[in-house]
């Protein structure tokens, strides 16, 4: 009996850290698999620009998921955010930068106003969406893809100290604001409680929408950074982004329910994760089909697993 | 010697950290009242669910003549020969009298799959003439009758069949003396038929005049069963406690002058369905009671000060004229708030126990940029914890772990560490052992002796009239009348202007 409570607190502690030992562990085994091939520099170089995008869009679906929400229209997000990132790449790329933010933010607004206001699941009302603005992104790229000022996103794209440093921006900026400010705090606590949060006086539905408004104008942002890489918008744009970044979140160890036990370190390890286990499998020759069937198993089991079944039916 | 009705063998249950039942034992005799009292949590409604099938039992047994019993549902119980007549409302709303009495037994009229409703209704009709209540027609729908009326139908349906085994859980408190009157009277015949009662009552005096034996439960466990007759009040009271009640359990002074100082004015406050027209002030340093039956609307006047009712209409005002009209406003402006759903509404279960106490002060706790530091809030929650003192391993631990009672405490924390002048307490000491609730009570004391105002719900008639300089009590919505601070109130005064 004993024992068994000492294995269980052995397990409470080290659980914080199965997903960073996850991390390391994946890496080796590739990196074993594919000869050494994992860690030359420009394979290095490769993953981390897939890593940019994934890991900007999860900050703000991170908090989404913290409250208790879920946010299934990041993708149709990105692609919208795209769209206008290209149309005005061609006045000026500062106005571009705006102008994706402000997109995804519009789009979040969105789903804020009918989750929040009109009370609706917020599952249900992002599904709505991804499949609303997915509409409006085909009917725009039909005929042809939209492109962009090419040039000037060749050349941005070229330097990795641009991505970087944006990419640590907001990472950096996210986990100081939920680490260090009461803003964790009162996310983690309506993603336990909304009930009891709203009677410790947090102001429970203007936190909701602006956190939805929030996550819609990151992934605009990140948007940017998507678009340099291609320099034009395909009617794919942004495609599957938002399962991407669920199965990133939960494989950094965020609990699906949201709540107390979320960390900001979920984002990071999370997505770095993902990516290193899809480049990984890529590099071992699989299609994207069988990458996406091995990504759906480990999904499913990661779920299975840590899903603390008491509270998933909070989520909201 | 009389012969055994039904045996409570080793019984336990626990609803998860809190042990409710701890392995209690004794015998119940045919043809007796038996009363089962003890405070708040001290699990006599847990043992009496257990047998009447609401709850699971974790272990031991319940052994009725001779043979063991393990009820599954409230159907099944009948079916065994126990019944429960419940505290709360228990007809169905939407269902005739007869449908109510004959509840999960209709299978009786029924004959090829068809329902026989005149059978059903003249069988009905019968019952209660012979009970006496003709006056209720069982063919009405049971919302058409009143509180009262209700629970006569209920009377009918628990005892109609002649169960062996009746229990009577706090019915009483609802009813009016007419009604109790009734209610005795059938439990008397039950026992001249050579039945049982088992009887919760909270009214000590009631307990002693009606029961034949009494048993004690305190926390969970098992202290004794005696003849009624060889105990008093005073014995009773000491039994259920395990020491001499001093008379500091409440406040004790009386005629204390309340000031004139009004520091929250409530105008005109009507949410639909709930409350109407209220209008009341609080003053300073005064605990003022509230005191109904639940439906009464009582609790959503909590909420309504608070600011935290939906589609409110009318003024809360406090002395320098702001408008409370929102939770943030009521608590930037010191109001502070616990509500009757203490797992919902007041603590965040799956938050730490320090996270749940900085929570409405966490503006006043950040420095500069909006930073909060670690070292700070931890000092913080330390210091309300301890003043509370919040049993706990450190304030790292979730509030999901605690007891009813620290969860409370937990709360008072949080509202003490943001120096609140103004406590809106629902239910303060609902479901709560007898050293915190007298924890909570002195604080109570405390808070109105330095100047700090207070609104106190609660469904427990005793500590308001303990409690409170004034007390309203509230019935369908609207208020009905108002008593001052006196040694004189008993619960009778409240009840009746409560129904």
């Amino acid at each position: 009996m004993a024992e068994n409570k000492n294995k269980k607190s052995l397990m409470t502690k080290l659980r914080p850290f199965l997903p960073i030992i996850g991390l390391v562990l994946i890496f080796i085994i590739f990196d074993i698999l594919t000869g050494g091939k994992m860690h030359e520099v420009a394979k290095l170089k490769l993953l981390l620009s897939q890593v940019y995008v994934l890991m900007i869009a999860s900050s703000g679906v991170f908090f989404i998921m913290t409250m208790g929400g879920l946010d299934f229209s990041q993708g149709s997000i990105l692609g919208m955010a795209s769209l206008a990132v290209c149309y005005l790449s061609k006045i000026n790329m500062i106005l571009a930068v705006i102008g994706g933010i402000v997109v995804g933010a519009a789009v979040g607004a969105i789903n804020g106003y009918f989750y929040v206001n009109r009370k609706i699941k917020s599952f249900i009302v992002t599904i709505c969406t991804m499949f609303l603005f997915r509409g409006v992104i085909k009917f725009m790229t039909s005929g042809a893809p939209v492109s962009g000022d090419l040039l000037t996103m060749m050349n941005l794209n070229s330097s990795d100290a641009l991505k970087i440093g944006l990419t640590l921006v907001v990472v950096l900026i996210g986990l100081f604001l939920f680490n260090f400010t009461g803003f964790g705090i009162r996310l983690k606590a309506i993603g336990a409680g909304e009930k009891a949060a709203m009677f410790g006086g947090i102001r429970t539905d203007r936190t909701k929408f602006l956190i939805y408004v929030l996550a819609g104008a990151i992934t605009g942002f990140a948007a940017f950074i998507a678009t340099i890489k291609t320099g034009s918008v395909t009617y794919s744009a942004g495609n599957q982004l938002e399962t991407q970044i669920l199965i990133a979140l939960v494989l950094g160890g965020m609990p699906i329910t949201g709540g107390a036990k979320a960390s900001f370190l979920n984002v990071i390890v999370g997505s770095l994760l993902y990516t290193v286990l899809s480049f990984g499998l890529n590099m071992l020759g699989m299609t994207t089909q069988t990458t996406q069937l091995i990504q759906g198993v480990i999904f499913l089991i990661f779920v299975a697993i840590f899903a603390d079944r008491k509270s998933l039916k909070v989520i909201k | 010697m009389s012969e055994v009705r039904l045996q409570v063998q080793n019984l336990c249950k626990t609803f998860g950290v809190t042990k409710a039942v701890q392995n209690v034992s004794f015998d119940i005799n045919k043809g007796e009242i038996h009363a089962l009292i003890g405070e708040n949590g001290s699990g006599k409604s847990t043992l009496t669910n257990m047998l009447c099938g609401i709850y699971t039992i974790d272990s031991g047994k319940f052994i009725l003549d001779g043979q063991e019993v393990h009820p599954v549902n409230q159907v099944d119980a009948n079916n065994k020969g126990i019944s429960i007549i419940v505290q709360e409302l228990g007809t169905l709303s939407g269902l005739t009298v007869a449908e109510n009495i004959f509840l999960g037994h209709e299978d009786r009229f029924v004959k090829h799959g068809i329902k026989n409703a005149n059978a059903m209704n003249k069988e009905a009709q019968t019952l209660l003439d012979k009970y006496g209540f003709n006056r209720i027609k069982a063919s009405d729908m049971v919302d058409l009758y009143n509180f009262e009326d209700r629970k006569l139908v209920e009377i009918v349906k628990a005892t109609y069949f002649s169960p062996k085994i009746v229990v009577v859980d706090e019915t009483t408190t609802a009813l009016s003396q007419e009604g109790r009157e009734e209610l005795y009277k059938h439990m008397r015949r039950i026992r001249d038929e050579g039945n049982t009662i088992i009887f919760i009552s909270h009214d000590m005096q009631e307990i002693l005049t009606m029961s034949d034996t009494i048993t004690v439960l305190r926390d969970g466990v098992y202290i004794g069963t005696k003849p009624s007759c060889e105990l008093d009040e005073d014995g009773l009271k000491k039994m259920m406690v395990g020491r001499e009640v001093t008379g500091d359990y409440y406040r004790a002074d009386y005629g204390e002058p309340i000031s004139d100082e009004v520091v929250l004015s409530v105008k005109n406050v009507t949410v639909p369905g709930q409350i109407y027209d209220i209008s009341f002030d609080l003053h300073k340093g005064e605990i003022l009671g509230f005191g109904g039956l639940s439906e009464s609307g009582m609790h959503e006047i909590g909420k309504a000060c608070f600011g935290a009712s939906y589609n409110r209409k009318g003024t809360v005002t406090l002395a320098n004229g702001t408008q409370i009209n929102s939770i943030p406003t009521a608590i930037k402006n010191e109001m502070a708030y616990t509500s009757k759903d203490r797992d919902n509404e007041s603590v965040v279960m799956n938050q730490s126990i320090g996270d749940n106490i900085c929570m409405p002060s966490l503006k006043s706790l950040a420095g500069a940029l909006g930073v909060l530091s670690k070292k700070k809030m931890r000092n913080f929650a330390n210091e309300y914890a301890k003043e509370m003192s919040v049993k706990m391993v450190n304030t790292d631990q979730f509030v999901s772990d605690l007891s009813g009672g620290n969860k409370q405490k937990v709360v008072l924390a949080r509202w003490i560490g943001k120096d609140s002048d103004i406590l809106v307490l629902d239910s303060p000491t609902r479901g709560i052992d007898i050293k915190v609730k007298q924890d909570i009570y002195q604080l109570m004391d405390r808070m109105r002796k330095s100047g700090k105002s207070i609104i106190m719900i609660s469904e427990e008639l005793m500590e308001l009239i303990g409690m409170c300089d004034r007390i309203i009590i509230m019935k369908d919505g609207r208020l009905n009348g108002e008593l001052m601070r006196n040694q004189d109130i008993d619960e009778n005064t409240l009840i009746a202007k409560m129904v």
